[in-house]
This record gives C-alpha cells, sequence and structure tokens, in this order.
C-alpha cells in the first residue's frame, strides 16, 4: 500500500527534498568579517577567516556550557578522554576558557579521564598511547586519570584502578577475552554493544562520584550524536532518547553528563586544532564491519549524511532537542538508570510482540480452549523496554 | 527446519521475523490470524455493526487485509459490514493491472466494491499530470489527490471507519522518515493506531504490527493473488533514505521493526516545541496544513 501523504498533512516542497550539500559562494572574503581571506569552509558552504573561524569555535563551546547554567564555579568536572580530534579540541577549549582574564573566564576544575580499551592492539602498541596521552594531558596541565575497561569490570573498587602513570596500569592480552566474556554470549552483536555502552556510561559515573566530581564531559560531536540518537530509536530506547542524544544526560541525582561539542563536527575540530598546532594522539581504529551491528550501521549511515546531506544531520540533532522525559516518573530501570514509563492503557509494540511470541508457543489444543483472552501481558519489572533483554 | 514451535508434531517451514518463532504452515495461519483479532480486540479498532470500507490497491497487504478481515468477521462475528474502496490514480501499467485484481478479490470475497477515480474527482489521470509537470513531485501530488479521494470515497459509501493495509515496516519507516526530515507533528502522530482525518471518519490500520515478510508469507501460503508491481514513481528523498535504511536495519535484526515503533509510541515532545496545528482548506474544506491546500492550490 502506497502510505504517502497519508497522515493528513501534505507533504510541502520544503520537507520533500533533502537538502544536498551547497556551493561556497564566489565571494572570496570571511562570510563573517567580510574582510579576510578565507581559509576554511564549513558545511560546505560558509567560509571564514583563521581569526573570525577560531573565535567563532569558542563562542559555539562556551554558548553551549553557558546556555544551561549548570556548572557553579569550582564544581569539579571529568573530562573523557577517548583519543583523536574532538578530545584535544575539547581539552584545549577548557584549558583557554580557564586561562582567560576576563569576566568570561571558566571557573571549573577539570580532572581528565581516560578508559583504555584499545585491546586489538598489541600490549605494547597500547602502552605507547597510554604514554602519549598522558604527555599530552599534562602539556595542558591537568590531572589526569588512566584505567583500563578491562581493569574496572573484574574489580569492584575503582579506587585501586585509577592511575597517575601510564607505567602503573597493567595490561594484559587477555584483556579482550576478559571484555567479551563479562557479556553474554547469547546477545547479538547489537545487544552486546548496547551492554556494554551502558557499562561504560554507568563505569564513569561511579568513577565521578569517587572523583568528587559532579560533572562529566564527553567528547561525542554532532555524528556521534546523531547516530546515537537513531540507535536508540532502533533499540525501543524512545522515551529515553533525550538522555542520550541531549546536552545532558539526568538520570543521576548527584553527577550530571555534558555533551559540549555536540554542535560540532569532525572538520571543524580538525581545523580548530590544526590552527592550533595541536596533533591528537593516533591509533589504528579497530575493523568493523558496518552490517554486523546497528551501531555501526548507524555510524556509516550518519557518515554519509554528512557528506552528502550535512543540513540532514543537523535536522536529527534538533529532533532530539525538542524530545523530552515527559512527566516526571517515579521509578528507574534496575540496569541503565533511566526513568521508566508508566504502562498506559493502550496496546503497544512490546505487548503485540508478548502476544506473537505467546501465541506462537500455545499448543493447537490450549489454542481452542483458550482464545486471546488467555494472554496475560506480563507485567515487567524494574527493567526498561530496551534492557528487558539483558534480563536472566 | 526444527519442530513447530507450538508443539503440533509437525515440521516447521518457516521463521517468524518477528518473534523468531519456527512455526508450521498451519500453526503459522492460526498465530497470524489470532494476532490481528488481537489488535483489532485489545484497540478496540471498529464497534460491532459498523460499516468498513478497506482501502484496496490489489497489492498485497490490501489483499491480505481484505481476506483476513472477513475471515475474522465471521469467526468471531465482529458483526461488521465489509465494503471495497479503491482508488485509480490513472497510472498506466499500475493502477490498471492492479484494479483488475481487486476485481478478483470483489469477487472471491463477495464484497462490494467502490472504485473513485481522479479522472472523475479531478478531471485528470496521473499520467496526464506527468505530461504536464515532469516527474518531479509526482508522489507528493499523488499523496495529497489519493488521501482526499479516500476520504470522499469513504464519506460516499457512508462507512464509519476506513481500514487502511499499513503494516510494521510501513510505520517504521515512517518514524525514521519524520526523524530525518525533523517533523515532530508527524512523528508524534505516525505511530497512531487510529487516526482521524479532520472529517469523522477515523482511519484504522489493524496490520500495524505485522511485518510485510510475513504478509508476504501469509499470501504465498494462503495462494491469495495480488498485484506485485510497485508504482512507477519514486518516493521522495527522505523516505527512500529511511527505507534502505529500515531494510539494513532489518537484516541485522529484525527486532529493530517493533523496536522503532515502540520508541515512536514512547517519544515524547517537548511541550514548548512549537508544532503546526491542524486546519482546513479554505476552498474544499479538507483537513489542511495551509490556507488553500494543494490539490486546489
Ligand atoms: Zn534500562
Ligand atoms: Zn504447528
Amino acid at each position: 500500500m502506497c502510505s504517502i501523504g497519508d497522515d493528513n498533512f501534505e507533504e510541502l516542497d520544503n520537507l520533500k527534498y533533502m537538502p544536498a550539500k551547497e556551493k561556497p559562494s564566489p565571494f572570496s572574503k570571511c562570510n563573517k568579517c567580510k574582510e579576510e581571506i578565507p581559509i576554511v569552509v564549513l558545511r560546505s558552504k560558509d567560509k571564514y577567516c583563521r581569526k573570525c573561524f577560531l573565535a567563532g569555535a569558542t563562542h559555539k563551546f562556551k554558548a553551549t556550557l553557558g546556555k544551561h547554567k549548570l556548572i557553579r564555579p569550582n564544581d569539579r568536572v571529568l573530562v573523557i578522554h577517548k583519543c583523536g580530534h574532538p578530545s584535544t579540541a575539547l581539552l584545549h577549549f577548557i584549558r583557554s576558557g580557564l586561562d582567560l582574564e576576563t569576566h568570561k573566564k571558566l571557573r571549573f576544575e577539570p580532572v581528565v579521564l581516560f578508559i583504555e580499551e584499545f585491546t586489538h592492539l598489541t600490549v605494547t602498541d597500547r602502552s605507547e598511547i597510554l604514554k602519549a596521552i598522558e604527555k599530552e594531558v599534562a602539556c595542558f596541565n591537568f590531572q589526569v586519570y588512566l584505567t583500563s575497561l578491562a581493569k574496572l569490570i573484574t574489580t569492584n573498587s575503582v579506587e585501586t584502578e585509577l592511575h597517575a602513570n601510564f607505567d602503573r596500569l597493567e595490561m594484559d592480552e587477555d584483556d579482550k577475552n576478559v571484555i567479551t566474556k563479562f557479556v553474554d554470549q547469547q546477545l547479538n552483536e547489537t545487544n552486546k554493544n548496547d551492554f556494554l555502552n551502558i557499562t561504560r556510561q554507568k563505569l564513569i559515573v561511579k568513577i565521578a562520584k569517587h572523583l568528587n566530581c559532579k560533572f562529566i564531559f564527553t567528547p561525542e560531536i554532532s555524528n556521534d550524536v546523531a547516530s546515537q540518537l537513531l540507535t536508540d530509536i532502533s533499540l525501543g530506547r524512545g522515551s529515553t532518547v533525550s538522555l542520550n542524544a541531549g546536552f545532558c544526560d539526568s538520570r543521576d541525582e548527584t553527577v550530571k553528563i555534558l555533551r559540549p561539542l555536540r554542535l560540532f563536527d569532525l572538520k571543524e575540530l580538525a581545523f580548530y586544532n590544526h590552527l592550533n598546532s595541536l596533533e591528537p594522539v593516533t591509533y589504528r581504529k579497530r575493523d568493523e564491519n558496518p552490517y554486523k551491528s546497528v551501531q555501526q550501521l548507524m555510524k556509516k549511515f550518519v557518515n554519509e549524511l554528512q557528506v552528502n546531506y550535512p543540513a540532514t544531520v543537523t535536522t536529527i540533532l534538533k529532533t532530539g532537542d525538542k524530545l523530552s522525559l515527559g512527566t516526571k516518573p517515579t521509578n528507574k530501570c534496575d540496569f541503565c538508570n533511566a526513568p521508566l514509563e508508566e504502562e498506559g492503557p493502550e496496546l503497544t509494540s512490546a505487548e503485540s510482540t508478548q502476544f506473537s511470541h505467546w501465541v506462537s508457543t500455545q499448543t493447537p489444543a490450549e489454542r481452542r480452549l483458550a482464545p486471546e483472552r488467555a494472554f496475560n501481558n506480563p507485567t515487567c519489572d524494574n527493567y526498561c523496554f530496551g534492557c528487558r533483554k539483558f534480563r536472566k | 527446519m526444527p519442530p513447530c514451535s507450538a508443539q503440533c508434531g509437525k515440521n516447521a517451514i518457516l521463521k517468524r521475523p518477528k518473534t523468531g518463532d519456527t512455526l508450521c504452515k498451519e500453526c503459522f495461519f492460526e498465530a497470524f490470524e489470532n494476532e490481528i483479532h488481537f489488535t483489532i480486540t485489545r484497540a478496540k479498532l471498529f464497534k460491532p455493526g459498523s460499516k468498513v470500507a478497506i482501502a484496496a490497491s490489489g497489492g498485497k497487504d490490501s489483499t491480505v487485509l481484505a481476506y483476513v478481515m472477513k475471515l475474522l468477521n465471521e469467526k468471531y462475528d465482529y458483526k461488521l459490514d465489509l465494503v471495497l474502496l479503491s482508488i485509480d490514480e490513472g497510472i498506466t501499467g499500475y493502477r490498471d493491472d492492479s484494479l483488475d485484481t481487486v476485481k478478483q478479490n470483489r469477487d472471491d470475497y463477495g464484497m462490494p466494491l467502490k472504485i473513485m477515480s481522479y479522472k472523475d474527482l479531478y478531471g485528470w489521470t496521473m499520467d496526464e499530470i506527468v505530461a504536464e509537470i515532469g516527474r518531479k513531485n509526482n508522489c507528493t501530488f499523488c499523496g495529497v489527490f489519493r488521501r482526499q479521494a479516500l476520504d470522499r470515497g469513504a464519506a460516499l459509501l457512508n462507512v464509519d471507519y476506513l481500514a487502511t493495509g499499513h503494516n510494521a515496516d510501513d510505520i517504521a519507516e515512517t518514524v525514521l522518515m519524520n526523524i530525518l526530515r525533523g517533523d515532530l507533528a508527524r512523528l508524534s502522530r505516525c505511530t497512531s493506531i487510529i487516526t482521524d482525518s479532520g472529517d469523522g471518519i477515523p482511519r484504522v490500520k489493524p496490520l500495524k504490527y505485522t511485518y510485510e515478510k510475513e504478509i508476504v508469507m501469509y499470501a504465498y501460503f494462503r495462494k491469495l493473488v495480488y498485484f506485485s508491481t510497485e508504482c512507477v514513481f519514486a518516493p521522495n528523498a527522505y523516505r527512500g533514505h529511511a527505507r534502505v535504511l529500515l531494510k539494513d536495519l532489518e537484516k541485522i535484526d529484525p527486532a529493530v521493526i517493533m523496536n522503532i515503533i515502540q520508541s515512536g509510541e514512547s517519544l515524547k515532545i517537548n511541550e514548548n516545541a512549537n508544532m503546526p496545528t491542524l486546519q482546513k482548506c479554505t476552498r474544499c474544506g479538507y483537513v489542511s496544513s495551509q490556507d488553500v491546500c494543494k490539490a486546489c492550490e
């Protein structure tokens, strides 16, 4: 059945065509100051000179933080380092903000955390990367804690696993197995990733609490947030999309996760680093098959949009901004800690799936005896829809 | 194939994409029909004794919908008066052939059929429109006109409901499409199982939770006759992207389709996000998002 135009609103022309990449204007001056020669083209159309570009990037970073007015002077902030242009740019934004002499000066106390999990590399290579990261953070004059995912999931206390020097962190060829075995092998690739992602989030919140940090900064950029949003939708986490794709993840009462780079794209930050003569630590990326998991597929999908339809990535982010958690629910999911939805009287996709499975496992005799009335939608314990697959 | 999940003693002939259960032919028919019955009763789709028009395109979805609606109506005594309603857009090689299929459905299921044609309603066919304006925007025009034609047909037939063959894949695809184009108004509405098109005739989607793949299997095993050619006009860019994405997702994990619908049902729009309001076209009185609707423009 053709369903186009079927939902009361006609498809308006401006909604019909995905805006493709625009051509840069032939105007050869900076878009902003209209004087200098431009050196960078953003979103394939906006041209800026060096000065206006750097000022614009700094402004965007501060405006993102300032708009929400969450952080107070002297609050401690745990900055997650993930290796790459966004992390390096984030450290530089913070350092230059703290060093300002004007009233616009940033006034919080950052602490950097790096969680090692490059288990596809040799122990020697991993050690080299850690050393380089320790050095990079030291150049910005921040305190750093290094740790590893394999160690964090095998011990119960985080305090013994946080190290200030790279050579204190023990790494093992077996770390890969440790992480693999930590996840239920019955789960498919997508759900394994989902499980590990939630585990990572819970760990950084735990570490933040241990280090007395009220806030966490993560280095996710626009593409990361857009693919996270589409992933959440595909995993049935629609009701809590705003936590993973908005500026602030507020599911924990004491520690808030913030995403100060969510409006930047990679090119912008690579250029920012380049103009500031910053070289991020590099490493060999894991080989990943985009058709093996929802997370990988969404990354590929959004990266391709970014190349051909950059405006669509922005649209996805805006959609995320307009979604909310709704009324304040009282219960939280036992696994991911997100607020649980109240079950309404309406038939839902979840109930329909439960019924389908139930009706597929009724014997012919049972079916004759008990029509659909015998079906009871199993009321779920304290797990959100997205986490039910993790229930043992 | 493993044994049937329903322990009927037979071997399964298929694995259900929706649940992963394996079923034999008989048990699949039972499960498939029972589910639609469950959707209809649990969501209270029809008041007993009402008249229902089934939007029939001749394709697999509406053919299966008409067949199952007739079967359930008799089996569970819904007391519904069922009629078929078709739209003839005037697209050579697509609609003329599929209308023959609908006429076959009419005879096979013993249901009255009403055909509304663009030619009668608007004075031209889609073929003529394409010759006039070219291939750009075809789906947009066609969609607007089909919706109105269905509404007018439903009003003419004096029905209480219009049942459409939208399946789970269609709904999931529409959720993704509305996210890509940032259309929050439609996003919050596109998963509703009952919608009101503004003239009091509710549109209902009994196949909302039924997988396209299972509809194809059901039609195949029941040997139902349907028309399988896709419309000759390509969908808009957003829907095209959403469609490809959904197909790739389904290959990775078929549960994604139900997950996306679950997400769509539980999404909450910020109260301060501005939403376009429903209004009526000042010329024809049909629901429109602008003063004058696309059809009258
Ligand atoms: Zn959860
Ligand atoms: Zn069986």
